[in-house]
């Protein structure tokens, strides 16, 4: 009766955590009104743990088994390890719904003020109703879609690139990677897709198993594996292989390759596709040593200040395209 | 308990021998389904098809799953799913008590089925539907739309938009005066009662009530306000908004809803885990029942249960009111609104106040 891919084996824990922490606190603050956000947030919460824990149980013997580098000191790994744990366990959904939730109110009262009604996918090609499944996919391949064209402009705009470039120092990478960003990153990004999603309608709260299987994808295509999916399993869907080649030290900067998230495709049709590398060195040469090695608050604030960097050197020297002419 | 158990054989009394509501004609949002942009067939939205027993059928919204479950009342068992966009609230009937009207808040839709079978007939676009609720005479379909802060008043034949008010923050639920003239919705995000007088359509007041207003109800001359975080029920005066008196219920009191004689209230208390039954007459407290996992809306069936959703347990409680014992239905996630098919015969009988959000 029920689809097999909206069952929810972790409502139950989501259910607890609501009931016994988080309705007790918002309770004892004085905040039920934020009762339905809180279930979202537990939710959100339960599965982001058991996304990280079924990354790990995966990733983990696949990077013993078949590393693509070996590393005596794997501190700044440890680093990474916490910005996966706030992005995907709670503290950044948080402040998302809650940061958030006024400026969807006033974007979306105003746009219903003036007769439009944001409209859902399924409105737009009603035979989806009912086929909970193919909507998915479909809000999966046009949410990736987008995906690659904010990361690709994430690269092509020298501010945004001088936050991204926080993903890129890192020489260590690990599945543990795909989380490291700079808040004001994440920021735009929650922007980029809170925009999407007043276009089409997304809840991915409908399909966490899908949502989970989705955000694995990402985390293994930052694996220290030396794992490809084959010659036609590379153009199907993104391995550590291809996303490596996108981390690689000569790809960093402006003029990069491969920035797709979880399908090739995007890449492959606008032609910014490179199947030839083979497991490069990863890092940004350029990058400062903060933002490579530095702890979480350090890689923090160089990020700042390589952004305020941009405009002051905007300001008082003529553009340096040095860095756009790295072949990709 | 005695007198509890007294009532609650009258309450079963008033319920039995109850059907389905037939032969009801007027108006239908299908009739609308012209000017919904796109419509969908009732076929493209039929799921797997299952025939409900002779007690009838519970219709219960899955919130955080996109769905409705339809129940057969008497197996207890779920035999049906219906879609729908992305997060089912709340129910109202239409006017003429052909349609089940869903809320689907998320998903800015109103889903209309048929409430005898659940069978699906069609949606149309509307704003942010989270409580929505007819007036007592037929004419006007009020919505609050929480997340967008608005109320919407709607002629309720035509759908079409009567007034919208900018009532930040948060609306929550709603009643009506018995009369119609008048429409209260709570404010969640402001502690206050919005009072708006539906013969100017404009606010008539606006009055901070406790904390964390959420369900409301007309009893008596008086309005009956659950305070999740005010721990029971304020007792305001229509007139003016005045608090004129509290009833303590137990943390995190949601919902307020009457007994179909009204003879009795029972309160929903979300963090307290239980569900307190009131006098209709006196508001003393008569018994508390424990029900975890999130109590939140009632309805009341022919055989004197209360059907209750519990929102995060993924589950419909049936209650038994004289013993406190309760079964339990697996629904789909966060289930919200609860309709049962036999509330049909209450309203053919007494209207809207037979359904337990208002009484006379």
């Amino acid at each position: 009766m029920i689809d097999p891919f909206s069952i929810d084996p972790f409502m139950a824990l989501a259910g607890r955590l609501q009931g016994e922490i988080v309705i007790p606190l918002l309770y004892r603050l004085g905040w039920m009104q934020w009762e339905d956000v809180g279930l979202g947030w537990s939710l959100f919460a339960v599965y982001g743990f058991f996304q990280v824990l079924a990354t790990w149980a995966v990733c983990m013997p696949l990077e013993a088994w078949r590393p693509v580098e070996r590393w005596p000191n794997r501190r700044v790994v440890t680093t990474d390890m916490i910005y996966t744990l706030i992005a995907r366990v709670g503290l950044l959904p948080l402040v998302t719904f809650v940061g958030f939730y006024q400026v969807q109110v006033w974007v979306n009262g105003f746009l219903v003020d003036h007769g439009w009604i944001p409209p859902d996918l399924e409105l737009l090609i009603p035979p989806l109703i009912g086929h909970p499944v193919i909507t998915f996919f479909l809000y999966a391949v046009i949410l990736d879609f987008a995906d690659y064209w904010r990361h690709r402009l994430s690269h092509i705009v020298p501010a945004w690139y001088s936050l991204h470039a926080l993903h890129h120092a890192q020489r260590q990478m690990t599945f543990w990677s795909d989380d490291r960003n700079h808040l004001l990153d994440d920021l735009v990004s929650a922007l980029w897709f809170g925009f999407i999603a007043l276009l089409i309608g997304i809840s991915p709260f409908q399909f966490p198993l899908l949502v989970l299987l989705l955000r694995f994808v990402e985390s293994l295509s930052h694996a220290n594996a030396r794992v490809s999916f084959g010659w036609l399993g590379d153009r199907l869907l993104i391995s550590p292989r291809f996303h490596r080649a996108h981390h690689g030290v000569l790809a960093a900067g402006q003029r990069s390759c491969n920035y797709g998230a979880v399908l090739p495709w995007w890449d492959m049709i606008f032609g910014t596709a490179d199947f030839s590398r083979d497991f490069v060195p990863t890092g940004d040469p350029d990058a400062s040593e903060a933002l490579a090695s530095g702890g979480y608050f350090a890689q923090q604030s160089a990020g700042v200040r390589s952004f305020a960097e941009v405009f002051t050197r905007a300001r008082t020297e003529p553009a340096d395209s040095s860095r756009a002419g790295i072949p990709g | 308990m005695a007198k509890l158990s007294r009532m609650i054989l009258s309450t079963r009394r008033s319920l039995l021998g109850a059907g389905l509501a037939a032969g009801m004609a007027g108006f239908a949002l299908r009739t609308h389904l012209a000017q919904a942009t796109p419509a969908v067939s009732a076929a493209s939205q039929a799921g797997p098809k299952a025939a409900p027993g002779s007690g009838g059928i519970a219709v219960v919204m899955n919130s955080a799953n996109a769905s409705i479950s339809i129940v057969d009342m008497a197996s207890r068992q779920s035999i049906r799913e219906v879609p729908v966009l992305r997060e089912p609230h709340h129910w109202t009937l239409s006017p003429d008590g052909s349609e089940l009207w869903v809320g689907d808040a998320g998903g800015n839709a109103l889903f209309a089925l048929d409430p005898t079978t659940g069978a699906p007939l069609g949606h149309r676009l509307l704003a942010d539907p989270y409580q929505l609720w007819v007036s007592p005479d037929g004419s006007r379909l009020t919505v609050n739309a929480l997340r967008l802060d608005h109320v919407d008043v709607y002629d309720a034949g035509t759908l079409k938009l009567v007034r919208r008010f900018h009532v930040a923050s948060m609306p929550s639920h709603l009643t009506y005066a018995p009369d119609s003239s008048m429409v209260y919705s709570t404010l969640q995000g402001n502690d206050s009662l919005v009072a708006i007088d539906l013969m100017r359509n404009a606010i008539a007041w606006r009055v901070r009530v406790g904390p964390v207003p959420a369900g409301i109800i007309w009893h008596r001359d008086r309005l009956l306000v659950a305070l999740m975080n005010g721990d029971g029920v304020a007792v305001v005066d229509p007139t003016d908004g005045r608090v004129i008196g509290h009833i303590p219920t137990g943390k995190g009191c949601h919902i307020i809803q009457l007994s179909p004689d009204r003879r009795l209230i029972f309160v929903g208390n979300r963090v307290a885990g239980t569900l307190d039954a009131l006098d209709g007459n006196t508001l003393r407290p008569l018994a508390r029942y424990t029900l975890t996992g999130g109590p939140d809306c009632i309805a009341f069936a022919p055989d004197g249960k209360l059907w209750i959703s519990r929102r995060w347990r993924d589950s419909v409680a049936v209650l038994d009111p004289e013993t406190g014992a309760f079964e339990v239905i697996p629904v789909g996630r966060s289930p919200h609104g609860v309709f049962l098919s036999p509330m049909l015969k209450l309203f053919a009988d007494e209207g809207r106040a037979g359904l337990g959000f208002a009484s006379v």
